[in-house]
C-alpha cells in the first residue's frame, strides 16, 4: 500500500483524476480557479511598478502562497519515495548535451523565457488553460492547448533532429 | 480563506504533479515524440474529472462550502492564446516542464530546473515590460501633448 502511494509512479488514471480533484477541492473550499503561471506575474509584482503588473489578476496573494507551496509539494514526493537526493542530472537531456552543464542551463533559462513569456501572451499554462479551462469549455483554452502542443511537438523533435539524441 | 492557508493546496498540487509522474523529463519527451500515451492520459482524465466537479458544483448553485460564490469565469477568448500557445510550447519543448512543473522539479531534488524557474520569472518580466512600454501614452504621443498644451 504504502509503495503503491508513495513509491512506485502512479498510473495516468489515479494521476489524471488526483489533479482534477484538487482542482475541484480549490473551487469548493475556497473558490478559487487554479492556475499557476498567474502567480509568477504576482511575483514580479511584489518588485515592479511596471504598469502591466498593477493589473488586478496579479493583485491576488492567494497565488503566490499557492506557488510556495508547490516545491513543497516536491520535498514531500522525493523524501516519501525515498528519492530525494539533489543532483543536477535531468534525464534524456543529459545526452543532448553532453554532460554540460552550461548547455542545459542555457537551453533551460532559454526555454523559460519563452515559457513564461508565452504563458502571459496565452493568458494561462498547461495547467489553468489545459485543465482548468479546457473543463470549464473555454475556446480561448481549448486553442492555447493546440499551441501549446503543436509548438511543442515540432520545437521539441527538431530540436533532436538537429542536435542528435 | 486567509492566503497563507492556498500553501497547503499548493503542497497538495506539487506532491500530486510529482506522483503522476508529469515532472520527469522523459515522461514529457515521450509525449512530444509521440511514443508515450501516459501524459495525454494524464491530461484527458485530469479535464474529466474537473469538468464533472464544476458541473456538480454549478448545478448546486456554484457555491464554497462555506456559501462564498465560486469564481469560474471562463478565460475570454483573445488571439494571443494561438502565438502565446506555439511559443510556450516551444519553451515547453526546451524545458520539459511547464511553470507549475518547473518549481515541484526545485522541491524533487532537480537543481537544474532553477534555470527554468528563473528563466519563466524573467520570461514573466519581460513580456510585461514590453506591454507596459506598448499601451502607456508616453509624452511624445499626440494626444497626450494637445491635453498638455493649454
Amino acid at each position: 500500500m504504502y509503495d503503491a502511494i508513495f513509491v512506485s509512479p502512479w498510473p495516468w488514471w489515479v494521476g489524471g483524476p488526483a489533479i482534477g480533484l484538487v482542482v475541484i477541492l480549490l473551487a469548493w473550499l475556497a473558490g478559487k480557479p487554479l492556475g499557476v503561471s498567474t502567480g509568477y506575474g504576482s511575483a514580479c509584482a511584489l518588485g515592479s511598478r511596471l504598469s502591466f503588473f498593477r493589473g488586478k489578476e496579479f493583485e491576488q496573494p492567494w497565488r503566490l502562497w499557492f506557488i510556495v507551496g508547490l516545491p513543497v509539494g516536491g520535498v514531500a514526493a522525493a523524501l516519501l519515495a525515498g528519492t530525494l537526493a539533489p543532483t543536477t542530472a535531468y534525464g534524456q537531456l543529459d545526452l543532448l548535451t553532453n554532460g554540460s552543464l552550461v548547455a542545459k542551463a542555457g537551453l533551460l533559462f532559454g526555454g523559460g523565457l519563452l515559457v513564461g513569456g508565452g504563458a502571459r501572451w496565452a493568458g494561462g499554462c498547461p495547467s489553468g488553460h489545459s485543465i482548468v479551462g479546457i473543463a470549464q469549455g473555454a475556446v480561448s483554452s481549448i486553442v492555447a492547448t493546440v499551441g501549446f502542443m503543436v509548438g511543442g511537438v515540432v520545437v521539441f523533435n527538431l530540436l533532436y533532429a538537429i542536435f542528435g539524441g | 480563506m486567509s492566503p497563507p492557508l492556498f500553501m497547503l493546496f499548493g503542497i497538495l498540487f506539487g506532491f500530486i504533479l510529482s506522483r503522476a509522474g508529469v515532472t520527469d523529463y522523459d515522461v514529457i519527451a515521450g509525449m512530444f515524440r509521440l511514443t508515450d500515451v501516459h501524459l495525454f492520459g494524464v491530461i484527458g482524465s485530469a479535464i474529466g474529472t474537473a469538468a464533472l466537479g464544476f458541473w456538480a458544483l454549478r448545478r448546486a448553485g456554484n457555491r464554497t462550502i462555506s456559501g462564498e460564490p465560486i469564481d469560474l469565469r471562463r478565460k475570454p477568448w483573445q488571439r494571443g492564446a494561438i502565438w502565446g500557445g506555439l511559443v510556450l510550447g516551444a519553451g515547453w519543448a526546451l524545458t520539459g516542464a511547464c511553470p507549475g512543473t518547473s518549481l515541484v522539479q526545485v522541491g524533487e531534488g532537480k537543481l537544474v530546473a532553477l534555470f527554468t524557474v528563473a528563466g519563466i520569472l524573467a520570461g514573466t518580466y519581460v513580456y510585461g515590460w514590453f506591454r507596459s512600454r506598448l499601451n502607456t501614452p508616453t509624452v511624445s504621443s499626440p494626444q497626450v501633448q494637445e491635453v498638455l498644451r493649454p
